[in-house]
């Protein structure tokens, strides 16, 4: 038994994409947490679907996949703003309209490279492909995204909590909500090469909404969820690591819904 | 080790805060209120930016400390008088005064309660941390507060509210949640509160103690509250009353009704 779990840390990759779901884990498990209890899940899903054509942009162009995503995630949340602001136009559909361009631009972008089979890491991650110097870019954005949070806690609770009173204290909620996008762009950054673009969305919202169910503080939500995302991080990766049939993607994603479902199942309700 | 970690984490909290520079969310001016409370000047206003005026060529003044109503019928502008005093909402024409600012400027003096306040729904919070939050009136951006302790308590026990402290917030009753929200303005240090209807969905324990606390307990504040209920009005110095667009002012004392044009 102490074998099967001490085995593949003999690989260095395995501990590169240990230490990687660790990292973004904390970051998104804590963003997470705003975004399930602002009901922002389907903006944050459009966050991190569209970062499909910057990345595969940036490939093409040659410069750095990071910087593209980064860019497009920020262009889907400006866009979106962009669209809601005017009239006859719902938040909501302005955020389908922009997650729905941006990802066929990013499908028609992938035919310009003429190959599929690389970029299925793209869409659903890949566990070896995390070398030191993404190690180093996820650091960086999980770290800036932790920053920030906690810089701006007492805002941030605020104006999710009761946005008229922040308002009425000049605590600027439009502003905040600004920011909660551009981490959310951030902490989507950090995790693009362990879950690709279709399933980060997954590292938001199912440990945070594991925490919101098991929390009774902001912060207690925010351990909770880092809690469920490093368990269920590690288990997937171990699940993908002896299963082949499972990528590692598809594994982190299915381990961080079994503490959901036990929370929802068990958890008392409040 | 718990308790290790709950006094460490109070310092690093301290450390991580030292670094960041602190900016105040308005300017912030600590006089005592300047003779009037609010004033008000051919005043115009809309419930919402596209809408039409909800009151126009409002006048009228109210003293500090001074106990005003607002009475009028339904959609008659009195939740839109008491959002523009909040600086909630923009004004069209005219112009206000709040403790001699503009509302924006002011707001730290000022407290509002909506008649239904829009709190999210399942937040993970403790009805002690929301009335801590009156204490961020004092502290600007990047600024963590260690201080208000007492305040805080004085205040959940002017409101009946000590043995709540710890419950979450989603758990608690209308009448409940309405005291919290006053106890927060309490220790926001607001000179003046504006009440929009607090009554409206308040069960008898809940009203009393409101009533208390307002009219009885000796506090200084100056209160301008809509209300729909004729017996309230007998406590109040003054009344104005919403009707065609604009409003009246009638102060009990004299007991005529005069109009500001």
């Amino acid at each position: 038994m102490l074998d099967l779990i001490v085995a593949p840390l003999a690989e260095p990759f395995f501990l590169r994409a240990l230490l990687a779901i660790a990292l973004s884990g904390a970051a998104c498990a804590c963003l997470g947490a705003y975004v399930v209890l602002r009901r922002m899940a389907f903006v944050s899903t459009a966050l991190t679907h569209s970062i499909l054509p910057g990345v595969v942009g940036a490939l093409l162009l040659g410069f750095s996949p990071y910087l593209g995503a980064l860019f497009a995630a920020l262009l889907t949340a400006a866009g979106a703003a962009w669209l809601a602001s005017r009239k006859g136009t719902s938040e909501d559909s302005a955020v389908g309209v922009m997650l729905s361009v941006m990802f066929a631009a990013g499908i028609a972008l992938m035919q310009q490279a003429n190959s599929w089979r690389d970029f299925a890491g793209l869409l659903f991650g890949s566990v070896v492909s995390v070398g030191t110097e993404d190690l180093v870019v996820i650091g960086l954005t999980a770290a800036l995204v932790l920053f920030g949070l906690r810089a701006l806690h007492k805002e941030l609770e605020l104006a999710s909590f009761d946005e008229e009173y922040a308002a009425l204290l000049g605590a600027r909620p439009a502003l905040m909500r600004v920011v909660l996008l551009g981490l959310v762009a951030l902490g989507s950054v950090a995790c693009v090469r362990l879950l690709g673009a279709l399933l980060t969305t997954a590292l938001f919202i199912l440990p945070a909404a594991t925490g919101v169910l098991l929390g009774r503080t902001l912060p207690q939500v925010m351990a909770w969820g880092f809690g469920c995302a490093l368990l269920g991080g590690v288990g997937g990766l171990y699940l993908s690591y002896y299963l082949s049939a499972v990528p590692s993607g598809a594994g982190i994603v299915l381990c961080c819904a079994l503490p959901y479902l036990a929370a929802r199942l068990f958890a008392a309700p409040r | 080790m718990r308790h290790f970690i709950k006094s460490l984490s109070p310092r690093l909290g301290e450390a991580f805060f030292a670094v960041l520079p602190s900016i105040p969310y308005a300017s912030q001016e600590k006089e005592r209120c300047p003779g009037e409370a609010i004033t008000a000047q051919g005043l115009s206003a809309a419930a919402r930016v596209d809408g039409p005026v909800a009151f126009h060529d409002a006048t009228f003044e109210i003293p500090c400390g001074c106990r005003a109503a607002l009475i009028g019928p339904n959609g008659s502008g009195k939740s839109t008088l008491l959002r523009v005093l909040a600086g909630l909402t923009p004004i069209r024409s005219g112009e206000i005064r709040v403790a001699g600012e503009t509302p924006r400027l002011g707001r730290s003096r000022i407290a509002y309660l909506a008649q239904r306040p829009q709190l999210a729904e399942h937040f993970p919070i403790k009805l002690r941390r929301l009335v801590q939050m009156g204490t961020y009136a004092h502290h600007g951006w990047f600024e963590e507060c260690h201080h208000g302790d007492e305040a805080i308590d004085r205040a959940l026990a002017q409101l009946g509210l000590t043995e709540l402290a710890e419950r979450p917030v989603q758990t608690l009753s209308g009448g409940q949640r309405q005291r919290a929200l006053i106890a927060r303005a309490v220790v926001q240090g607001a000179e003046i509160l504006l009440l929009d209807e607090p009554y409206a969905a308040l069960d008898q324990p809940s009203r009393e103690i409101i009533d208390r606390f307002l009219f009885e307990s000796g506090a200084t504040f100056t209160v301008l509250m809509a209300t729909h209920d004729p017996a309230d009005l007998g406590r109040f110095d003054r009344i104005l009353e919403m009707r065609g667009g604009t409003v009246l002012t009638r102060h009990a004392c004299s007991g005529h009704d005069h109009r500001h044009a």
